[in-house]
């Protein structure tokens, strides 16, 4: 025995103090509890405190690297005592438990019965977080058989002894931690024992510990999400909250209208706006309104499906009329891939208020209505130019409709069907004669634009409640 | 556009009432017509404007969307040009309508942007970030056009990055005479914003501008 391993710690060299259910807390007080039951109490309490309407439970652990290193240091170890032994032949046939689970084992059940529910797949997490300020000894062994291991330090340290007997080994002192992570994918054992073989060159000592790992504990639900469609009644609302500097551009926007009046009820931290594309701040979208998906962190509650529609009905009864909602629900992860499939393909319907400078007649109306897929050529608009890339696109118009307007004779609506990404404004007055065709060249003649809105947004999702 | 707004938006006022049509639980085929027929009258009503509250002649996209500004006699005697600028801070320069160029009989021939260290037109500015784009001062020469009696040398009037030409005018020089303020215009240049404030005070606004060259 080497003198330096005289000295007993209270904690355990390998676990860290896990399975001893000592750790320090995040106001660095050291925690020690008797049994798993206390420990579960505790969690319990954190988990009450939090607030959250929960059904089931996930419990995660994630352990410091140094743990399993100590694992299969252990385990080369004892193959190397007893590999030739019976009995240790006959257990090796299994996987050895790591501290992880271990940890597990003991806390789920008592767990189950203070909560009164079920441990499964679920949304709601309790997360322990164990982290250790001893650096991982990968660092220091720049001759191992492992791979991915980037940044090689020179070996600094001068103590390292491979494993003798049960003798605990003086430590070296240990580098930065920084190859943690790098190294971390390298030794994860997906078998305990086959990764012990890869393990022996590298010769891992077990050292004392005179700090038990550091434990956070979290819980939380990962994100929920409700989807929909809006529609927007306002020519100056914007879809999302624009505020340059210090003010505010526009009177609202649908993204805090929607996301302020959803939050609440889900008592969640805070809230993410999505949207299927967008509309600018002047532009209204009616119709069948445009798909949207409100994502809410941390909720306590989920809303019910009688809540959902009271939502609804509160954003739609508002005052103001600027914003309001269809078809709102709570949905799954399905939701976003419904958003975004195909929303670079699909048509979208505008009607438009334009001015020309002659008076329209009947051969105007023809020649726009037999327009059918045109193909035009836009040149990024000056008004986006400062912030997007200047580059040619091609769009397609896919059918256009002239209505007269009565009592006028150079006002008229124009319906389009365009292809997702047409900019409508410039397609109307041609923005210096960067996109072309447009309805002035067309019609040969100048050509403004008035109004804009959107009525209809062509996209599967959203459209049931 | 934005201006007008307020006025067409007062006149549908009285449809904004609308609710949202509602389709669910309608198990015969007529009510359900009924309902969508219901909802598009609606939304109709919603997209007419009111007549009486449009403008005779509404104001052009320039108009609306840039500022205007004039360097009248740039460098030389009548060498009037035009700078629109956007609210984003870029700057479309032009040839205003007093320019010399369009004295001469004929007007405008030929369009080169072959001037100086480099054919302009030949730029290609790429990314967000405007790579490539070359920097240019104030009197950096642009292009220059050509009428049957002489050529004129058109500048940036403002310092800043050249992103576009309007390389059309090369092969339809004629735009210039048609519509030098919209599709005849020259080139498109994003100035700094310090460099943008130098600039603007030896410009002319619009008013200023007419009152300079005595036009209505």
């Amino acid at each position: 025995m080497s003198p330096a391993a005289e000295v007993e710690s209270e904690f355990c060299s390998v676990c860290l103090g896990i399975l001893q259910f000592k750790w320090r807390d995040d106001k660095e007080t050291l925690v020690k509890k008797e049994s798993p039951n206390d420990m579960t109490e505790l969690i319990a309490e954190t988990v009450k405190q939090e607030g959250h309407q929960i059904d089931s439970f996930s419990l995660e652990v994630s352990v410091p690297q140094a743990i399993l290193e100590n694992e299969l240091a252990i385990l080369s170890d004892m193959k190397s005592k007893y590999g030739s032994e019976l009995w240790f032949q006959e257990k090796s046939r299994s996987e050895p438990i790591s501290v992880k689970d271990a940890l597990k084992f003991s806390i789920v059940k008592p767990l189950e019965s203070l909560l009164g529910i079920k441990s499964s797949i679920d949304s709601f997490r309790i997360r322990l977080t164990y982290t250790s300020t001893k650096a991982s000894k990968m660092v220091q062994n720049s001759r191992g058989r492992i791979k991915d291991c980037k940044r090689q330090k020179t070996d600094t340290n001068n103590g390292l002894h491979s494993i003798n007997d049960e003798s605990i080994v003086a430590g070296a002192e240990c580098s930065d931690q920084s190859n943690i992570e790098t190294n971390a994918a390298a030794v994860r054992p997906s078998n305990g024992l086959q990764a012990c073989d890869a393990f022996e060159c590298l010769g891992f000592s077990i050292e004392k510990v005179n700090e038990p790992c550091h434990l956070e504990l979290q819980c939380y639900r990962t994100p929920i999400y409700l989807g929909g469609r809006y529609l927007k009644f306002s020519r100056s609302v914007s879809q999302t909250c624009w505020i340059i500097g210090e003010e505010r551009m526009g009177e609202a926007s649908v993204e805090e209208i929607i996301g302020s009046n959803i939050l609440p009820m889900c008592k969640g931290d805070n809230y993410k706006f999505h949207a299927a594309g967008r509309e600018d701040i002047d532009v209204r979208m009616l119709g069948s309104g445009r798909p949207f998906l409100v994502e809410i962190q941390n909720a306590r509650q989920i809303p019910s499906e009688a809540i959902v529609k009271e939502i609804e009905t509160r954003i739609n009864g508002l005052e103001n009329k600027l914003v309001g909602v269809k078809n709102l629900k709570v949905v799954g992860s399905e939701g976003w891939t419904l958003m975004r499939e195909g929303e670079s393909e699909k048509q979208k319907q505008y009607a438009a208020v334009v001015w020309i400078s002659r008076p329209l007649d009947d051969e105007d109306l023809k020649t726009i209505s037999s327009l059918k897929d045109m193909q035009i050529m836009q040149k990024t608009p000056i008004r986006v130019l400062h912030r997007r890339s200047p580059l040619e696109r091609e769009k397609l118009i896919h059918w256009m409709k002239i209505e007269r307007i009565a009592g006028s004779s150079q006002y008229f609506l124009l319906y389009l069907c365009t292809q997702a990404g047409t900019y409508i404004k410039e397609f109307v007055h041609g923005d210096l004669g960067r996109t072309h065709p447009s309805v002035g060249s067309i019609l040969g003649c100048r050509a403004e634009i008035m109004q804009l809105d959107v009525t209809d947004v062509k996209m599967d999702c959203f459209l049931t409640g | 556009m934005s201006e007008l707004h307020n006025i067409i938006d007062q006149t549908n006022s009285s449809t904004q009432e609308t609710t949202v049509p509602d389709n669910s639980e309608h198990q015969q085929q007529e009510p359900v017509r009924e309902n969508e027929d219901d909802g598009e009258h609606e939304l109709h009503k919603l997209l007419l404007p009111d007549v009486h509250h449009l403008p005779f002649t509404p104001p052009s996209a320039v108009e609306s969307n840039f500022v205007s500004y004039f360097a009248p006699d740039f460098m030389k005697p009548g060498h009037d040009q035009y700078v629109y600028r956007h609210a984003n801070g870029l700057c479309v320069i032009g040839l205003a309508s007093t320019h010399v160029a369009f004295k001469d009989k004929g007007g405008i021939t030929a369009v080169d942007f072959n001037v100086g260290k480099s054919d302009r037109s030949g730029i290609k500015v790429t990314g967000k970030r405007k790579k490539n784009a070359q920097h240019f001062e104030s009197n950096t020469a642009l292009c220059k056009v050509c009428t049957s009696d002489a050529s004129y040398i058109v500048r940036c009037c403002v310092k800043g990055s050249l992103l576009e030409v309007n390389d059309r005018l090369v092969k339809q020089p004629e735009l210039l005479n048609s519509s030098a303020e919209r599709e005849g215009y020259i080139a498109i240049i994003m100035p700094k914003p310090a460099d943008w404030l130098k600039v603007k005070a030896s410009l002319l606004g619009l008013e200023e501008y007419k009152k300079l060259r005595s036009l209505c």
